[in-house]
C-alpha cells in the first residue's frame, strides 16, 4: 500500500454499525453507532460520512463493506418471488427440495461423470416461462443435478427463458461443489435477494460519488474474504452472514495467532464462537446454513449462542439463568428487565450508563427470589460464563469427532486443544478474568477489540475457491463457477490441471478487478484417478481445488 | 429438510491411495463415484444423518480376532487398519447410543480374510466385520450377534472365523459356489461340532433377480433371525449382486438392495465387494443408506434400469423355493457329525488355503476341543509358501477351566518344542492377545 492510502472497513451489524479507517500507521479513526434496522443504507452512508469527515476522501483506496442486507431479507422473508426450474434424474425425490412459490420439476438427467442420460424437456421450460410471465415473476433460478460436471441443461433452460426474465441464477455459477439440494437453495436465495441487493448497491455507488470517493469497493463474505462490488451484483447470496467472519479476521489482524485457540465475540444479544487450529480459522466445509437451509456459501466455522450483555436474567426456584433471549436493552439503558449488563453493573465490574437502575432492578429481583443482590448478580455472571464454556466444549467435541477442515486443508488425526482464548465485543473486558478461570488457559483481550470486526473488514483480502474437473477420457475440462469449459488432450495430467487452475483463477480475478494475484492462489486438493473400462484404462479423472484463502493484507499488532 | 426416521452414522474411508494393481477391480477409483453421488444428493444434510471419522484399528484389535503370520504389520497396510477402524467406529457409535444405525463405507474389504492370515485373498487381508464384532464383544459384553453377508461371493473368511462359535450366527447369501469364486458356501457347510447350524449358506443360482433375493430374505433369513434372536444384526453389504457387476452373474438392482436392507433392518452395515463402480455403486449405496435411515428411496434407480429385462426365470424361482426347505431344515435340525471324538478330545480337520491375490499356498491343521462347558479350546497349526510352521491357540470367550488348563499345557509344550516359527495366543478370558 502506498504511504498515504486509507482503508475503510465497515460492518453493519445487527446491533451496531462499526467503521474504522486504517492508514499506514494503523487506525486513523473509528466510529460506532446503533444500526438503523429499517434503513441500512442510511447507516452505511452516515458511517462513511462521519468517519471520513476529517480526511482527504481522495486518499481512500478501498472500502470493504459487511452488511446484513441479504441476511435480513432472507431471515425476515422479504423475498422476491422466484421461478425455480429443476431437473433431477435418479436419486432422492426432488420434491423434498421444494422452495419458493413457483417450484417446477422438468424431465432431464445427467450422471456423476457429466454424461447426459436424458435431455431436458424444452417444451415444458417454455411453458413454465410463459406461466411465470403471467404471474409477473421476473427472476428465475435453474438448477440441474450434476450441473457442475456438465452445465448444458442449465444453459439450455436459461436460453429458453432469457427473454422473459430480468435475472436468472444458474446453479453451476455458484460453486463447483457437489450438492444438488444446496445448489437449489443457494440459487433460489440468490435470485430472491438480487433486486433488493442491486438497488442497495446502486444507492451506495451513488452515495460514494456524492461524497467524492472513488475508492474500489469490496463486499465481505462469510469466509472472511471479500468480493469485488461489481462482481457481487450477480451473486448477492455470497454476502450473507459475513459479520462473525469480520470479527475472526479482525482477531487475525490484531493478534499473532499460531496455536489452537478459541475466539469469543460477546455482543449484545449473542456470543459468537470461532475456533482456530494451529493459528488458522476453521471452515464450514460444506457451506453455511441460513434459516436451517444448508447453502453452498463458503463460511468460517462459527457458532452463535444466546448469551450477551442484553440477555435477560431469570430465577426459577434456586436456578439462575441467563438468556438465551433478549427482552430489550438493559435496565441501565432504560429497559424493563434485569440483564447480564445490569448484573455486571451491580457487581461494580463495569459502570455502564445508569448503574443505579441496574442496582435497583437486580435488588428487586433478588428480594423476590429470597437471595442477596450480590448472590443473584454473581450467579447470573457465573451462569453466563458456564454456558459459554459448555458451548465451546460442545463445539470442539463436535469438531474433533468429525472430519476437520481449515481454510488450508483437511486435517487428519488432528485433535483441537485450545491454548488461548481471545475475547472481544462490548462486555469482553468484564468477562476476561472469569473466562480465564473457566477455560484454564491464557485469555487475551486484544487492543481495539471493540472495533475488531470493522478492522477485519477493512483488511480482508479477496477470496475465491474453484474446482477444476477434467476427464481425459471424454476430453473435457470444466471450472463451473468461473465459466471455464474446454477440450483437453488425452495426455493431460494433474500437473497441467494444477497449472491451468491457477492460470484461469488469475485471469478471472483480473477480469473482475480483484486485488489478489496468481501469487496468492494455492492448490488445496489435487487428485488423479485412472479410470478403467473393463480391464483397460479409459483416461484419468482429475480434480483440482484451488483457492485464494482468507487472510488480511497486513497485521496491526 | 429431510428427516431420517433412524438416526444414522456414516463412516467413509475410500482409501484413495490403495489398490491391488492399477486396473484391478479393487483400485483407488472404486468409491469415487459413490462419494460424488452421495455428496450431490446432499446426504449429509439429511437431519439425523452424520459423518464420523474412522478410528484406526490397533494391533490388539486385529490380534483379538486373527492369527497373523508372521505378525500384523507384515500382512496389513495403514489402509487396512483404517478400514477395520472404520467398522469399529460404526459399531461404537451404535453401541454407545450416539446413533440408531451405522454404515461403514470402507475399503479394502474383508470377508475373505480367514482366522489365519498370511496375505491377501479375494482382495481381503483382515476381516473388518469380525474385528468389529470381537471389539463389540470385548467392550460391550454383547453375546449373540448375527452376520448376514449379502456379498455375491461366499464370505468364506467370515465363515471360517465363526465356524466354531455358537453365539455368532453367520448367514451368507451368494451366487452358487459352483459358478463363482471362492467356490465354497454350500448348504451343507453348517459350522463346527460345537456350533453346528450356526453357519448358514444360501447359494443362489446365477441370474437371480430382485424377486429371488427378497424371497430368500423373507422366507429364509428373517425366520432364522427371529428364531436365533441376536442382540445385534450386522450386514456385510457387498454390492456385486448387481446386474451390471463385471465379475459376477446376478441380476439384483439398487431398488432391490434398498428393499432388502429395509427388510433385514441391520444395526450396522459394513461395505464389502461391488465392482460396477459407475453403473451400480453410486445408486446401490444411496439406496442402502436411505433405507437404513428410513428415508424414501423410491426415486433411486440406475440410469439404465429396465424392469422387464430383469424379470426372473420361473425355473430360478422354483429352485429357490426348494432351497428354502433344505436350508430351514438344516438350521432347525442340523445333522450331527458322524466322526465326533468323545468330549474332552480334539476334533481335527486339515485345510489347504489358496491366496489368489498374493499367490500364497497355506496348509492348516485346525483342532477344536469337544466341550460340554464352553465353545472349546482352539488351536491351528499352519505353514505356507511365505511362512514356516506356526501355531495359533485361542481360549474362547467363557472358556471352561479344563479348556484353559489344556490350552496352557499346549502352549508350554509348543514353546518347549521349538518347532514353531511363530506362536500366537488369543486369550479371550484374560483379554490378552500376544505372540508367545
Amino acid at each position: 500500500m502506498a504511504a498515504s492510502d486509507l482503508y475503510l472497513g465497515l460492518d453493519v451489524g445487527g446491533t451496531h454499525t462499526d467503521a474504522v479507517l486504517i492508514g499506514d500507521k494503523g487506525i486513523v479513526s473509528h466510529y460506532k453507532a446503533v444500526t438503523e434496522h429499517t434503513n441500512l443504507l442510511l447507516s452505511v452512508r452516515r458511517a462513511i460520512e462521519e468517519i471520513t469527515r476529517d480526511v482527504d476522501r481522495k486518499k481512500i483506496r478501498r472500502i470493504n463493506l459487511s452488511t446484513t442486507l441479504s441476511t435480513n431479507a432472507i431471515v425476515e422473508d422479504k423475498l422476491e418471488d422466484v421461478c425455480v426450474i429443476i431437473s433431477s434424474g435418479p436419486g432422492i425425490d426432488p420434491d423434498n427440495f421444494r422452495i419458493g412459490k413457483s417450484f417446477n420439476l422438468i424431465e432431464g438427467s445427467i450422471d456423476h461423470r457429466g454424461k447426459e442420460v436424458k435431455g431436458i424437456d424444452a417444451k415444458a421450460v417454455a411453458g413454465i416461462g410463459s406461466d411465470a410471465v403471467k404471474k409477473k415473476i421476473k427472476t428465475f433460478a435453474a438448477v440441474t443435478k450434476f450441473s457442475t460436471r456438465n452445465p448444458d441443461h442449465e444453459n439450455q433452460i436459461a436460453e429458453k427463458i432469457r427473454s422473459s426474465s430480468d435475472f436468472i441464477t444458474l446453479g453451476h455459477k455458484l460453486s463447483g461443489q457437489l450438492s444438488f439440494p444446496r445448489r437449489i437453495v443457494t440459487a433460489y436465495f440468490n435470485s430472491a435477494v438480487w433486486r433488493l441487493y442491486n438497488s442497495f448497491a446502486d444507492a451506495i455507488a451513488g452515495g460514494l460519488d456524492e461524497l467524492g470517493i472513488s475508492a474500489e469497493v469490496n463486499v465481505l463474505k462469510a469466509d472472511g474474504g471479500t468480493m469485488p462490488f461489481a462482481f457481487s451484483r450477480d451473486i448477492p447470496v455470497e454476502s450473507i452472514l459475513s459479520g462473525p467472519a469480520a470479527s475472526v479476521m479482525g482477531i487475525a489482524a490484531l493478534c499473532d495467532i499460531t496455536q489452537d485457540c478459541v475466539m469469543l465475540d460477546i455482543g449484545g444479544t449473542t456470543t459468537d464462537i470461532a475456533v482456530f487450529a494451529d493459528g488458522v480459522p476453521l471452515i464450514e466445509n460444506e457451506g453455511i446454513s441460513l434459516q436451517s437451509y444448508p447453502t453452498l456459501v463458503r463460511a468460517l466455522k462459527t457458532r452463535s449462542i444466546g448469551v450477551g450483555g442484553d440477555s435477560v436474567i431469570r430465577v426459577k426456584g434456586k436456578a439462575i439463568t441467563v438468556g438465551p433471549d433478549r427482552k430489550g436493552p438493559a435496565m441501565a439503558a432504560g429497559g424493563n428487565e434485569p440483564t447480564l449488563v445490569d448484573a455486571l453493573n451491580s457487581l461494580k465490574i463495569i459502570s455502564y450508563m445508569d448503574t443505579g437502575a441496574s442496582a435497583a432492578g437486580i435488588a428487586a429481583m433478588a428480594k423476590k427470589a429470597g437471595l442477596s443482590a450480590a448472590k443473584l448478580a454473581g450467579g447470573a455472571f457465573d451462569c453466563a460464563v458456564e454456558r459459554i464454556r459448555e458451548e465451546v466444549q460442545a463445539m470442539i467435541d463436535g469438531i474433533n469427532n468429525r472430519p476437520v477442515y481449515t481454510i488450508h486443508e483437511m486435517l487428519e488425526g488432528k485433535k483441537i486443544i485450545p491454548r488461548k482464548v481471545y475475547v472481544m465485543g462490548g462486555p469482553a473486558k468484564a468477562f476476561r478474568e472469569k473466562l480465564a478461570g473457566a477455560f484454564g488457559v491464557e485469555t487475551v483481550l486484544p487492543e481495539n477489540y471493540d472495533v475488531a470486526n470493522a478492522i477485519g473488514a477493512a483488511l480482508a483480502k479477496t477470496t475465491i475457491e474453484i474446482e477444476l474437473y477434467a476427464d481425459t477420457g471424454r476430453g473435457e475440462l470444466i471450472i463451473p463457477n468461473i465459466g471455464v469449459r474446454r477440450k483437453i488432450a488425452s495426455a493431460y495430467t494433474v500437473k497441467d490441471a494444477e497449472r491451468d487452475a491457477k492460470k484461469h483463477l488469475a485471469s478471472h480475478l483480473k477480469e473482475v478487478g480483484a486485488v489478489s494475484s496468481e501469487a496468492d492462489t494455492e492448490i488445496i486438493e489435487s487428485s488423479s484417478f485412472n479410470m478403467v473400462d473393463g480391464y483397460y484404462t479409459a483416461g484419468r479423472d482429475i480434480r483440482v481445488k484451488c483457492q485464494i484463502k482468507p487472510g488480511v493484507i497486513k497485521r496491526l499488532s | 429438510m429431510i428427516k431420517a426416521k433412524n438416526s444414522m452414522g456414516l463412516i467413509f474411508f475410500p482409501a484413495f491411495d490403495w489398490a491391488i494393481s492399477p486396473t484391478h477391480p479393487e483400485r483407488e477409483e472404486r468409491l469415487l463415484y459413490t462419494q460424488d453421488q452421495l455428496k450431490e444428493e446432499g446426504i449429509f444434510d439429511i437431519d439425523g444423518l452424520m459423518e464420523f471419522k474412522p478410528d484406526i484399528a490397533t494391533e490388539e484389535d486385529v490380534m483379538r480376532c486373527h492369527f497373523c503370520f508372521p505378525d500384523v504389520a507384515t500382512v496389513t497396510t495403514e489402509s487396512h487398519m483404517i478400514s477395520a477402524g472404520g467398522a469399529i467406529k460404526a459399531a461404537r457409535i451404535v453401541m454407545d447410543g450416539t446413533v440408531d444405525k451405522s454404515f461403514a463405507l470402507v475399503r479394502p474389504p474383508g470377508h475373505h480374510a480367514m482366522k489365519s492370515v498370511h496375505g491377501n485373498r479375494g482382495f481381503c487381508n483382515i476381516n473388518n466385520e469380525a474385528i468389529m464384532i470381537e471389539y463389540i464383544r470385548d467392550h460391550y459384553g454383547t453375546r449373540k450377534i448375527a452376520v448376514v453377508d449379502t456379498d455375491c461371493h461366499h464370505g468364506d473368511g467370515s465363515q471360517d472365523i465363526y465356524w466354531n462359535d455358537p453365539d455368532v450366527l453367520y448367514i451368507s447369501i451368494h451366487q452358487d459356489g459352483r459358478t463363482l469364486y471362492p467356490g465354497s458356501g454350500h448348504v451343507n457347510e453348517l459350522g463346527g461340532p460345537n456350533a453346528v447350524g450356526k453357519t448358514i449358506n444360501i447359494p443362489l443360482p446365477p441370474e437371480t433377480c430382485d424377486e429371488g433375493f427378497l424371497y430368500a430374505i423373507d422366507e429364509i433369513v428373517l425366520p432364522i433371525l427371529s428364531d436365533f434372536k441376536p442382540e445385534i444384526i450386522v450386514n456385510s453389504a457387498g454390492q456385486d449382486n448387481h446386474y451390471t457387476d463385471p465379475i459376477t452373474n446376478m441380476n439384483f438392482s439398487a431398488q432391490g438392495y434398498a428393499l432388502l436392507n429395509e427388510k433385514l433392518n441391520p444395526d450396522i452395515a459394513v461395505l464389502e465387494g461391488g465392482y460396477s463402480i459407475q453403473g451400480a455403486l453410486p445408486y446401490v449405496n444411496l439406496g442402502i443408506i436411505l433405507a437404513m435411515a428410513g428415508v424414501d428411496y423410491s426415486h433411486v434407480r440406475e440410469p439404465d434400469y429396465n424392469k422387464s429385462s430383469l424379470r426372473q426365470d420361473p425355473r430360478i424361482s422354483d429352485y429357490i423355493k426348494k432351497l428354502k426347505d433344505v436350508v430351514l431344515q438344516a438350521y432347525h435340525n442340523p445333522p450331527e457329525y458322524d466322526d465326533l471324538p468323545p468330549y474332552g478330545q480334539f476334533m481335527t480337520r486339515k485345510k489347504n488355503i489358496f491366496y489368489d491375490t498374493d499367490g500364497i499356498r497355506e496348509t492348516q491343521i485346525e483342532s477344536i476341543m469337544r466341550c460340554k462347558e464352553c465353545s472349546g479350546l482352539y488351536s491351528l497349526e499352519t505353514y505356507s509358501t511365505v511362512c514356516s510352521l506356526s501355531l495359533g491357540i485361542e481360549f474362547p470367550i467363557g472358556a471352561c477351566k479344563s479348556c484353559i488348563k489344556e490350552g496352557v499345557k499346549l502352549l508350554n509344550s509348543a514353546k518347549k518344542s521349538g518347532k514353531y516359527n511363530t506362536i500366537q495366543v488369543i486369550d479371550r478370558v484374560k483379554k490378552e492377545y500376544y505372540r508367545a
